[in-house]
């Protein structure tokens, strides 16, 4: 048990923390919501963007290349969560875990590879 | 020792107050984005519970594919659409389906929560094992070794596809 | 903390390079397939059908190595497993993925489609499909599953400015993971019972106990559900007109055949080496999906105008039969051995067959531009060729002698005989109904093919491109050849063998 209870000990370092974040963060604007004047004028409630009125709504379609580059993220967000296991074992695996790393991020790095031939990473 | 299981506990409760709290705010909110941000709650939540069954690879990879990389690719997709992304009253299903919706909400809560009331009740967690990511990486470099590397061919697929299915020609 | 590391044992798996040979094969075609289109231009692009169908038949020649060597091997501690089942299914894949390569040659190329990427998406799945044969693990099965879905979902709306095509990848795609989602939750209860995700070693736990626990059936009915989407049982089949009537052709033949084919695959993996011990569990399911599969397919299919989507319906009409031998799977090893051998069988039969009628389907659709019925009449007048290739696989279909289909057929009433109890007779009988009700429209469109009149008088013969003739010589040769001398076929599936337990 001792090991488990050191390991949430550590974890209760990063909830402790995440709570006075939070709290900071919505404590201060409890003050301040406290000791304000309230008096509501329509001005008031219009998006500030560098002093220009904001034209049409927040609220629009973008453009679908983002999805694209969204995308590229997401996998090589899924590669990285595959690093991170073998890094730990590196000098255990030795050669073997390097050929099996090597294949693995060779033939995603093709999907990148791909991208770039086909063009899909340039912003015209 | 008793100390630190009452605690365990107390933690699994409140978190699962908070996943199911924001898994119905997500399923109810009217607005789509406000939604997809509930989703981080819940997500979040459940790597939290991750954290308390000592599962560490488990919960980071939570964190780091779910909450960095899903929340914002379904961000990407909601505002790609052509739909009012803001507050849309249409989001919402006829009365009908939403009930038939609830009843079989109910009846897979009720069957699947029995079952697995049944096949574990009254038995004790017992000491938990600290998963080391050590070990997942073990597990992954000789039992799983074959799935690994089949999902990078997997992964190459779904970009190439997502790739000529999104791009502007 | 580095003391403990050092303390825990890693052994280096022992990796079987031939027995790996034919993934690797395959995994190495599509690598050049992107090469080639990353580095060539719009001249070179006929190159990647060419070097996928290369490819897929290159990955034969370990397939033949492995299977005249004979010994099963087994890697990853039981989780993968080489032996004759897998290796004639592999077969049955490289084989149908090539067909489908010949069918999409001139259909790819004469669209507007993204040709390199298309055949990279189709070897994508393939190696899905052959790394399932062989998989004898959860994970592995899962990610097998996923691997030959999802490029399939991409292909399903490849025609992007069409929006059926839409429609058919979008419906796929949204049944395809929802199933996977119930199959997920499925496993996962398995694996928290029984704590291991090998087959081989779920199959002792779950099956140590007299009748079942409610968490051991939610487990196995989720995971065979989930696969009961792929395959298209009834009720999980709604997706399948709509995906089959609005991909691309080629590809509706894949899903029918090669997909379809990979769902049974799993099916039979898990029954047979997971779930084996609690047939109490699988069999009335099965039972009730099988007849229900049957006869709704066949009752809708008799009302179809559109033969694509005809062929949906009666492909799963087809699928329910190959259930029907899972209902008695487990009542007996005897039983269990006809079953898996009738089920091999028909799928091997089925791929060819039915890859036959689609084929004959896009070479009238090339001069008709549809694929309605009507579009089919007096077909013999002018292209009598391709009206006797039809005729051939609709009663392969059907299950009328010389054609292969009857012995697929056959194989299906001795397995549910050989049960010897009602709900096998019972079944049987259902099959046989539903044989009949099957006749009415693979009949009728026989009739309009030979005997009606061409509907806009224009008889001018239509030209078979040379790659959907290969095609149509090749499944036509398969059908008519297994259909006369059985023993072929036989050959290769007698030395089958599944079964984890009681041998």
């Amino acid at each position: 048990m001792s090991e488990y209870s050191e390991f949430v000990r550590q974890y209760l370092t990063v909830a402790i923390f995440a709570a006075v974040g939070i709290g900071l963060g919505a404590g201060l604007l409890g003050l301040g919501r406290i000791f304000r004047p309230v008096r509501p004028q329509e001005q008031k409630y219009l998006v500030y963007e560098s002093g220009v009125d904001p034209v049409g709504t927040g609220w629009s379609q973008s453009q679908i290349r983002y999805y694209i580059y969204a995308l590229l993220f997401v996998m090589f967000d899924v590669e990285a969560v595959f690093l991170f296991p073998w890094a730990t074992r590196l000098e255990a695996y030795s050669t073997f875990g390097l050929i099996e790393m090597l294949i693995f991020v060779v033939i995603l790095a093709l999907g990148l590879l791909y991208a770039w031939r086909k063009k899909v990473l340039r912003w015209v | 020792m008793f100390g630190l299981l009452v605690a365990q506990n107390i933690a699994f409760y409140v978190i699962a107050a908070l996943i199911v709290f924001g898994a119905l705010r997500v399923v109810t909110c009217k607005n789509l984005v406000h939604a997809a941000l509930w989703l981080v709650l819940v997500l979040a939540g459940v790597a939290g519970q991750y954290i308390l069954l000592a599962a560490e690879f488990v919960a980071v990879t939570q964190v780091l594919v779910y909450l960095g990389a899903i929340v914002v690719l379904f961000l990407f997709g909601i505002m790609l659409t052509r739909a009012k992304t803001g507050h849309d009253l249409e989001l919402d299903n006829p009365t009908p389906a939403k009930v038939g919706a609830g009843v079989i909400g109910v009846l897979l809560l009720g069957v699947m929560g029995y079952a697995l009331w049944d096949a574990w009740r009254g038995q004790e967690l017992g000491d938990i094992v600290v998963q080391r990511t050590a070990e997942v990486s073990d597990s992954l470099f000789s039992t799983y070794l074959l799935p690994f590397e089949v999902i990078s061919v997997l992964l190459l697929a779904a970009l190439i596809g997502a790739i000529v299915l999104a791009r502007r020609d | 903390m580095l003391a403990h590391l050092a303390s825990f044992a890693w052994d280096a798996p022992s990796v079987d390079l031939h027995a790996l040979a034919p993934e690797i094969v395959v995994a190495a075609t599509l690598v050049v397939v992107l090469v080639i289109d990353a580095f060539t231009g719009e001249e070179q692009r006929w190159a990647a059908s060419s070097v996928a169908g290369i490819g897929l038949l290159v990955a034969l020649v370990p397939v033949a190595t492995l299977a005249y060597d004979g010994a099963t091997r087994v890697m990853f501690g039981g989780g993968y497993v080489v032996d004759d089942y897998a290796l004639v299914l592999k077969a049955l894949f490289l084989l149908s993925g090539y067909v489908v390569v010949l069918l999409s040659t001139n259909y790819i190329a004469e669209g507007d489609y993204w040709e390199g990427e298309y055949y990279q998406l189709l070897l994508a799945s393939v190696l899905g499909m052959m790394v399932m044969a062989s998989a004898r693990d959860l994970i592995s099965i899962f990610v097998a599953l996923e691997l030959l879905s999802i490029p399939a979902y991409m292909l399903a709306a490849w025609r992007k400015r069409d929006l059926k095509s839409d429609e058919a990848g979008v419906k796929y795609y949204l049944m395809g993971v929802f199933a996977s989602a119930v199959m997920l939750y499925g496993m996962s209860v398995i694996y928290g019972y029984t704590g291991s995700t090998l087959l081989a070693e779920i199959a002792p736990r779950i099956g140590e106990l007299v009748t079942s626990e409610p968490i051991i059936t939610l487990g196995i009915v989720f995971v065979l559900i989930g696969f009961g989407f792929k395959v298209s049982a009834v009720p999980f089949h709604t997706w399948a007109p709509d995906t089959y009537e609005g991909a691309p052709t080629p590809v509706t033949a894949f899903l029918a055949v090669a997909s379809k084919a990979a769902g049974f695959v799993a099916l039979l993996n898990l029954i047979y080496v997971g779930f084996w011990g609690r047939h109490d569990v699988y069999e009335p399911l099965m039972w009730v999906l099988a007849a229900l599969t049957m006869t709704i397919g066949n009752l809708i299919a008799l009302r179809q105008t559109n033969v694509v989507r005809m062929l949906a319906y009666s492909g799963i009409a087809q699928a329910g039969y190959i259930l029907a031998p899972l209902a008695i799977a487990g009542s007996s090893p005897e039983a269990a051995d006809q079953a898996l051998h009738s089920i091999v069988v028909y799928l091997l039969i089925y791929a060819a067959m039915n890859l036959g009628a689609f084929a004959v389907v896009m070479a009238v659709a090339r001069k008709t531009r549809s694929a309605e019925i009507d579009t089919f009449g007096g077909l013999f007048s002018y292209a009598p060729g391709l009206t006797v290739a039809m005729s051939l696989f609709l009663f392969s279909l059907a299950g009328v002698p010389p054609a292969a289909g009857w012995f697929a057929k056959i194989g299906i009433f001795q397995a549910l005989a050989s049960a010897g109890d009602t709900s096998g007779y019972v079944l049987a009988v259902v099959v046989a109904v539903n044989s009949v009700i099957a006749f009415a429209y693979y009949g009728r469109l026989m009739r309009v093919m030979w005997m009606d009149d061409v509907p806009d008088g224009d008889t001018t013969p239509i030209r078979v491109p040379t790659s959907i003739t290969a095609a149509l010589v090749i499944t036509a040769a398969v059908t008519l050849v297994i259909g006369v001398v059985p023993g072929v076929l036989t050959h290769f599936t007698d030395p089958i063998n599944l079964l984890a337990l009681g041998r």
